[in-house]
């Protein structure tokens, strides 16, 4: 254990090519990871059920795993755990507190533990407590994130600031249901992707032409907006199977096929988003460089000015002492 | 950007609940800090309490709020680094008590304090957060008459107006009399009643509704208030812990309550901010913003 001290400045979002930096350290398989995220966004979304915990829990949970894997090691036997954890931290964050009995007891029935011994139980809350620090600390310690308004109530906000119908606003929040699997919560923030799934609604209903949304007034912009509308296609087009929209009853008379959204993206126009300079990549040791969990003391900012104030205050002790 | 670590701890100055506060100096800059030591809970993880402080505080820079400048974390131990304050306006007041007598502070600084009080929770609800246990232990002042809003560990922010909110935020003697009938839906309002607490603490020394439970509490707002009746509240009957059984009361001559406690010839004005901080009805309480541009603070109006 080094005995130095480390100084981050956190980084809520990261774009894809960040992120797939990021993963270079932390998931060697990239189609187990997948298949695994999957299923334990299927158990958590049955443990919030059983917990009778609201959405919001789970858009906290997922941003929270996500988050967890671009720095720490994916490792198939953990993912439960890291996923309980995350729910865990989550329901603090949401004020919707559960005590970490109950977690880990319905989590070991939704997964079908057989036998489950008070001992088994410990050693599984101990895991969970444990990781969340680490959890915690893949976020920097930054709540701005998952704090106020989650994407099923900006839904509701921007989806009657443009005057859409309920049947519109419906068919998002059911969109955005399938968005929570997605790492494009890690990559653009809710409020975008609110509008994205919005504007997807608005084309399956095929009812109001999507307006002409000036997006500074929604505080983003188009490449971020452009980001999620394209990767919420691309995951109805690639992993149509993996869609829980399908399945919903409200949906059935749109007869919805992966061609109906290759038609749509076709019509969409040139497929664009978030870009980063490769170079700047390179030198960038937040995603570049694997994470030291090893420095003692490591220490969170939110804001560049507290990492500028310090190093200037270093550079001066320094030519103080030359 | 690795550095030898970068606090030395010194003496210990509080004990709380869920920390311990350290005096400490920030060996680049030497900037005296406060350094909260979370105690990590080994049932429940990370107290809540911490998590609301983290999340909150470090989006808020006023200068009428304790900055938090970081988090550490070190092996197991979390740390979250303040902005160093050397007293509270409880031991403040405190301080300026002998015995059983009790004095309270000079006009001009009950403006000041009241003034940056004001500021600072009009700072946070114009940012969407609620501060939810406003009391003197927790308004932080420093040598040179500056006070400063700490302790978050309650707050929570308010994006959209739910009703799932806690009834069990503020102490008791701060509580607003919505919150201590079971009202879940409050929002800005329940600092404000806080405020209005502590605005006639500072002027009598002595903490205006000092109950030992929720039914003494909302006892003693009553008898100086009035009794509620939906004409002067409207739904008050609603609320989940209502009494219909309370016995009516008019309310009390705030301004003789106030002056019978102090030496300071008191104005009309103050008595009429303070009436507009402890309206019953939440509804019609002022908000920070109106209570600073109320005529008490003229001379700070005037000024700026």
């Amino acid at each position: 254990m080094s005995n130095q001290s480390d100084l981050v400045l956190s980084r809520p979002y990261l774009t894809k090519a960040q992120l797939q930096r990021c993963q270079k350290y932390s998931i060697p398989d990239r189609r187990a990871y997948n298949q695994k995220r999957l299923l334990v966004f299927k158990y958590l979304g049955q443990l919030c059920v059983q917990l009778k915990l609201p959405r919001k829990v789970l858009e906290a949970t997922m941003y929270f795993y996500h988050r967890y894997h671009a720095f720490n090691k994916f490792e198939t036997e953990m993912c439960y755990d890291v996923g309980t954890s995350c729910l865990f931290l989550s329901c603090k964050q949401v004020e919707t507190f559960k005590r970490i009995g109950e977690v880990c007891s319905t989590a070991l029935k939704v997964r079908n533990v057989p036998r489950v011994t008070p001992d088994i139980l410990d050693a599984f809350k101990k895991r969970v407590i444990q990781m969340e620090l680490r959890v915690l600390e893949t976020c920097s310690f930054d709540y701005r994130i998952n704090n106020e308004v989650h994407i099923d109530e900006f839904i509701i906000k921007i989806g009657r600031e443009l005057s859409f119908s309920y049947d519109c606003c419906r068919l998002a929040w059911l969109i955005a249901f399938d968005v929570l699997k997605l790492e494009l919560l890690i990559t653009v923030p809710s409020h975008t992707i609110a509008l994205a799934v919005l504007k997807l609604a608005c084309e399956l209903l095929d009812e109001i032409k999507w307006p002409n949304v000036r997006y500074n007034l929604f505080e983003t912009d188009a490449p971020s907006f452009n980001e999620a509308y394209f990767d919420i296609l691309n995951f109805y087009i690639n992993v149509f199977d993996a869609c829980d929209l399908k399945d919903h009853d409200a949906v059935r008379d749109l007869n919805l096929k992966i061609e109906t959204f290759i038609e749509i993206k076709k019509n969409a126009g040139l497929e664009y988003g978030l870009t980063v300079n490769p170079i700047a990549l390179d030198k960038d040791d937040y995603v570049s460089k694997e994470r030291n969990f090893g420095v003692k003391e490591r220490r969170y900012v939110l804001k560049k000015d507290s990492l500028l104030e310090e190093s200037v205050s270093k550079k001066r002790s320094i030519s103080d002492v030359s | 950007m690795v550095a030898p670590s970068q606090f030395k701890q010194l003496e210990k100055v509080g004990n709380g609940t869920y920390a311990t506060v350290y005096k400490g100096l920030n060996k680049t800059t030497g900037v005296y800090v406060a350094l909260k030591e979370v105690k990590l809970d080994s049932e429940e993880g990370t107290p809540s309490t911490a998590i609301r402080e983290i999340s909150l505080m470090k989006e808020l820079k006023h200068d009428n709020i304790v900055r938090l400048f970081d988090v550490i974390h070190t092996e197991n131990k979390l740390t979250l680094v303040f902005e160093f304050m050397d007293n509270d306006l409880k031991k403040f007041m405190d301080n300026r008590n002998k015995g059983n007598s009790h004095k309270g502070l000079e006009m001009d600084l009950v403006k000041y304090f009241q003034w940056q009080l004001l500021q600072g929770v009009a700072f946070c609800h114009e940012n969407r957060i609620l501060h939810r246990d406003l009391k003197p232990q927790n308004l932080l002042i420093n040598n040179r008459g500056q006070l400063k809003l700490g302790d978050f560990g309650l707050a929570r922010a308010f994006g959209i107006p739910v009703n799932t909110f806690s009834s069990e935020v503020v102490t008791l003697w701060y509580r607003a009399p919505d919150v201590l009938m079971g009202s879940r839906n409050y929002c800005t309002s329940i600092d404000i009643w806080s405020c209005g607490c502590i605005l006639a603490e500072m002027i009598m020394g002595k903490p205006l509704f000092p109950g030992s439970n929720d039914e003494e509490q909302l006892k003693l707002i009553f008898d100086t208030m009035g009794t509620p009746v939906e004409q002067t509240w409207p739904q008050v009957t609603q609320l989940a812990k209502y009494n219909p059984l309370l016995p009516p009361h008019m309310p009390r001559d705030l301004k003789q309550l106030l002056q019978n406690n102090t030496e300071e010839v008191l104005d009309n004005n103050l008595v009429d901010l303070l009436h507009g901080l402890l309206q019953l009805n939440p509804d019609a309480r002022l908000s920070a913003r109106d209570a600073l541009n109320h005529p008490w603070f003229a001379e700070y109006n005037h000024a700026n």
